[in-house]
C-alpha cells in the first residue's frame, strides 16, 4: 500500500545499533535524551476528569525547556500526560492520537478512553525483536530472542469522559495499567500523591478559574479542606512536585474535561515567572570581531517590461 | 535546507554528513511532490520523525533549526527549533543550543538573550554568546560562523575566535 | 473463449488489445457509468461534494449507508460505481493521510492525497491478479498553498482538477446542466443549491435528507489562519464536513 513516507517501512530502524554498542564500547557516549523528570496527575471529579502536569523537560540536569507541554492530545474527549523520555511520549500519543482518530472514522462513534489505554498498553508491553550483535560471543547473547518492552520509556496518565463516564488511567512503560479516581505519575508522582492522599474526596466540584483567580500555592497555604475543590487539589498536587521534586518545574498546566467540552489550561498558574531583568545586556554594535561577511540575498530581481497596445492575438 | 530554513548539526561527524545528504534528499522529494517550499515547522517534524525512526540506534546528532515562517498574511516570522537525538522537539520561543558546549551556552545565553532584538544587536547577542561558551569548551572552537537570517537577505559572518 | 465485446483481451488486464486500449479498464469505467450519480462544484468559498443514496429497498436501514467520506479533517471525498472497491479505498487513503502527518504534523494537501488515492488505483490497472477498481471519485479538501480544490479520480489512476464535475450514470446530462448553472464567483451556499437541482435531474424517487449525502468544504477566515492551531490540542480546525440530515433537509426546503 502507497503511504505518505517513501522513505521507511513501519516501525524503528535498528540499522544504527551495532555500531553505537561499538563506539560506546569504545567510550564515546551517547549523547543525552531529553526527558521529563516531570510530575503529572489525573483526578476524578464531580462532572469528570482534571489532569495537571508541570512545564519542565530535562537532558540531566540541565532543564532543557522550561515551559514544555505534557498534557498530550489524543481526541477531543480524551488527553493524555506523558512523564519519562521526552521523545517516547510525544510519539506514543501521536501515534495513539492517529489511531483513535482512524478509529473514530471507521466506527463513526466518538472515541472511549478504554479504546484508547488498550492501544497503548499493547504497544507498550509488546515484544521487539533483539538486534543481533554478530561482533559478539554468542553466550552473551540473551536466552531468549525476544526481550519484553519498557524500552519505550512512556509513563503515561490518561484520563476523559466518553459515553461510559469519566475513565482515568495510568499506563506504565512495561505495559501494565490501573484505574484508580486519582493517580500520580513521573518523579513527583510521590509529593503529588502525598496532597491527593490527604485531599482527595468522592464528588468534588471543579471551580471555574476565571472567575475565583487561584492562589499561587508558592506564597500562600493550600485552602482548607472542606473547600478543597478539584482544581485547586490538581494545582495543590503539581505545585508539590514543582517545589520538592528536583525534576519538576516552572508551571501547571492542566485540562478539565467533562460530558460537554475539554478545557486546556496552559500554564493556569505560573509561580516561577522570570523577572525584568534589571538591565539590558545588549553589545555595542561591532564587537565581535569578523573575518570574512558574505551576504546573500534572497530578493529575485524583478523587470516589468509594460506592454502597451494591442492584446496579443493568443487564438 | 532552502532559502529560509538553515540546520545545525552538531554530533559525530560521520552522522553529520549522513543526515546532511537524508535532509537534503527528502526535502528535495517534498519540494518537487508538493510543488512548494516546505515550512520550518513542517521541516521540524520532518527532522523529529526522520530521527524517530532510529528510536533503538539512533544517530548522534541533536540539530537546531532556524528559519522564517510564512504567515497566512504573507509576512515572514521567526522560528527556532531543536530536537534532541531521538527527534524531541522544542520549540522555544528564546533561543535553543545544542553541542558539547550546550551547557555553557545555556547559561550564556539565558543571560545574554532579551525578546525583540534588532538584526543587528541578535547577531552581536548570538556572536558573543557563541564565543564565550565555546571558549570554556574544550571539544569546540577553532573559529565560529553565523548566518543572520532576514526577509531579503542572509548574512554568512565567520568570527574571529581563539585558535586553540 | 472471446467474448462479444472485448475478443480475447478482455479476460487480462495487463494485456493491451491491438488497438491500444485496457478493456478491463473500459469496463470498469462502465460499472462507474451505471452507478449513481454524484457531481461537485467549487465555489468561491468552499466546495460542495454531493450524492444520491439510493437503496434498493424499503427495509433497507439508510442511516448506516455512508457515500460522502471524510479522509482527513480538511479532506473528504465520494463516489461513483462499486461501493465495496470504495470503502477499501476510504480505508487506505484515511491510512495514507494519517501517515503523512505522523511524518510532517500536517495533513495533506488535496493535490498529494488526491496523488496517492490515484497512484493507488493506477496499481491496480498494472498488476497480475487485481482488477481495477470500480469507482470515480470526487476529491475535495482545502489547504493552505492551493487553497480549496476539487479533483476526480478515475479507475484508470488519471486525475484532473475541476471546477465543476459530476460522475456516474447522469454525468453527461448533469455536466451539460453544471456547464449553464456554473460560473466562477458562485456562493457556497447558491452551489449547494446548484448541487441539489443538479441531482434532481434524473433522481429515480424522492428527494429527501434520506436520500441525499452532501459534504461541503469550507475556506477558514483570514483571523481563523493566523490563529492557527486550536490551543492545546495541537489541531486546526477541520475544513472538511458532512452536512447533517437536518442541515439537508432546511436546504431542500428552501
Amino acid at each position: 500500500m502507497a503511504t505518505a513516507s517513501v522513505y521507511k517501512g513501519a516501525g524503528f530502524d535498528f540499522s544504527n545499533e551495532v555500531r553505537n554498542t561499538f563506539l560506546s564500547e569504545r567510550g564515546i557516549p551517547l549523547p543525552k535524551a531529553t526527558s521529563t523528570g516531570t510530575t503529572i496527575v489525573g483526578c476524578l471529579f464531580k462532572d469528570g476528569i482534571i489532569l495537571g502536569a508541570d512545564t519542565r523537560a530535562t537532558e540531566g540536569p540541565i532543564v532543557a525547556d522550561k515551559n514544555c507541554e505534557k498534557i498530550h492530545f489524543i481526541t477531543d474527549n480524551i488527553r493524555c500526560c506523558g512523564a519519562g523520555t521526552a521523545a517516547d511520549t510525544e510519539f506514543t500519543t501521536a501515534l495513539i492520537s492517529s489511531n483513535m482518530e482512524l478509529h473514530a472514522l471507521s466506527t463513526g462513534r466518538k472515541p472511549r478512553v478504554v479504546t484508547a489505554m488498550t492501544m497503548l498498553k499493547q504497544m507498550l508491553f509488546r515484544l521487539v525483536p533483539q538486534p543481533t550483535h554478530y561482533h559478539r560471543p554468542p553466550s552473551s547473547i540473551a536466552p531468549f530472542p525476544y526481550r519484553y518492552q519498557g524500552h519505550i520509556g512512556a509513563a503515561l496518565v490518561l484520563g476523559g469522559v466518553d459515553a461510559t463516564g469519566p475513565q482515568l488511567f495510568t499506563i506504565h512503560p512495561h505495559g501494565s495499567t490501573d484505574k484508580l479516581p486519582y493517580v500520580t505519575m513521573g518523579s513527583g508522582s510521590l509529593a503529588a500523591m502525598a496532597v491527593f492522599e490527604a485531599k482527595w474526596q468522592p464528588n468534588m466540584e471543579v471551580r471555574i478559574p476565571h472567575a475565583h483567580p487561584l492562589p499561587t500555592y508558592a506564597h500562600s497555604p493550600p485552602p482548607p479542606p472542606q473547600r478543597a475543590e478539584a482544581l485547586d487539589l490538581v494545582c495543590a498536587a503539581i505545585s508539590a512536585g514543582i517545589f520538592n521534586d528536583l525534576g519538576s518545574g516552572s508551571n501547571v498546566d492542566a485540562c478539565v474535561i467533562t460530558a460537554s467540552h475539554t478545557e486546556m489550561l496552559r500554564n493556569l498558574v505560573k509561580p516561577n515567572e522570570r523577572v525584568q531583568k534589571e538591565r539590558s545586556y545588549q553589545f555595542r554594535r561591532g564587537t565581535t570581531a569578523i573575518k570574512k561577511e558574505s551576504i546573500r540575498s534572497l530578493i529575485v530581481d524583478e523587470d516589468v517590461t509594460s506592454i502597451t497596445g494591442e492584446a496579443m492575438d493568443i487564438s | 535546507m532552502s532559502d529560509r530554513i538553515y540546520l545545525g548539526l552538531p554530533g559525530l561527524a560521520t552522522d553529520v554528513t549522513t543526515l546532511k545528504e537524508v535532509f537534503r534528499y527528502r526535502v528535495n522529494m517534498y519540494t518537487i511532490k508538493e510543488e512548494r517550499e516546505i515550512e520550518p515547522e513542517t521541516f521540524a517534524h520532518l527532522v523529529s520523525s526522520t530521527l524517530y525512526e532510529k528510536r533503538f540506534g539512533p544517530y548522534f546528532i541533536e540539530p537546531v533549526m532556524a528559519g522564517l515562517e510564512k504567515t497566512p498574511s504573507g509576512a515572514y516570522k521567526p522560528f527556532i527549533a531543536a530536537t534532541d537525538l531521538i527527534g524531541c522537539l522544542n520549540f522555544a520561543k528564546d533561543f535553543v543550543v545544542a553541542g558539547t558546549a550546550s551547557t555553557k551556552l545555556y547559561g550564556v545565553a539565558e543571560g545574554l538573550w532579551e525578546p525583540d532584538l534588532e538584526p543587528e544587536d541578535l547577531f552581536e547577542t548570538c556572536a558573543q554568546t557563541l564565543l564565550n561558551a565555546v571558549d570554556r569548551d574544550a571539544y569546540s572552537g577553532w573559529g565560529a560562523e553565523v548566518h543572520l537570517i532576514t526577509k531579503d537577505k542572509v548574512i554568512k559572518r565567520t568570527l574571529k575566535g581563539r585558535m586553540d | 473463449m472471446a467474448s462479444a465485446e472485448g475478443g480475447a483481451y478482455s479476460y487480462s488486464l495487463t494485456v493491451f488489445s491491438p488497438s491500444g486500449k485496457l478493456v478491463q479498464i473500459e469496463h470498469a469505467l462502465a460499472a462507474v457509468s451505471s452507478g449513481t450519480t454524484s457531481l461537485g462544484i467549487k465555489a468561491s468559498n468552499g466546495i460542495v461534494i454531493a450524492t444520491e443514496k439510493k437503496s434498493s429497498s424499503i427495509l433497507i436501514d439508510d442511516s448506516m449507508i455512508d457515500k460522502v467520506s471524510v479522509i482527513c479533517p480538511n479532506i473528504g471525498i465520494v463516489y461513483s460505481g462499486m461501493g465495496p472497491d470504495f470503502r477499501v479505498l476510504v480505508a487506505k487513503a484515511r491510512k495514507s493521510a494519517q501517515a503523512y502527518w505522523k511524518v510532517y504534523g500536517e495533513y495533506p494537501p488535496t493535490k498529494v492525497l488526491t496523488q496517492e488515492i490515484a497512484t493507488i488505483m493506477q496499481q491496480a490497472t498494472h498488476s497480475g491478479g487485481v482488477r481495477p477498481y470500480g469507482v470515480s471519485l470526487l476529491v475535495a479538501g482545502w489547504d493552505i498553498t492551493r487553497g480549496p480544490c476539487l479533483y476526480q479520480v478515475d479507475p484508470s489512476g488519471s486525475y484532473w482538477a475541476w471546477k465543476a464535475s459530476a460522475i456516474g450514470k447522469n454525468m453527461v446530462n448533469a455536466k451539460t446542466f453544471l456547464e449553464k448553472r456554473y460560473n466562477d464567483d458562485i456562493s457556497l451556499e447558491d452551489a449547494i443549491h446548484t448541487a441539489l437541482l443538479t441531482l434532481k435531474e434524473g433522481f429515480e424517487g424522492h428527494m429527501t435528507e434520506k436520500t441525499i449525502d452532501i459534504g461541503i468544504v469550507t475556506v477558514p477566515s483570514q483571523a481563523e489562519l493566523e490563529a492557527g492551531k486550536i490551543e492545546g490540542t495541537g489541531r486546526v480546525k477541520p475544513t472538511f464536513r458532512k452536512l447533517s440530515e437536518e442541515e439537508v433537509r432546511d436546504y431542500l426546503a428552501m
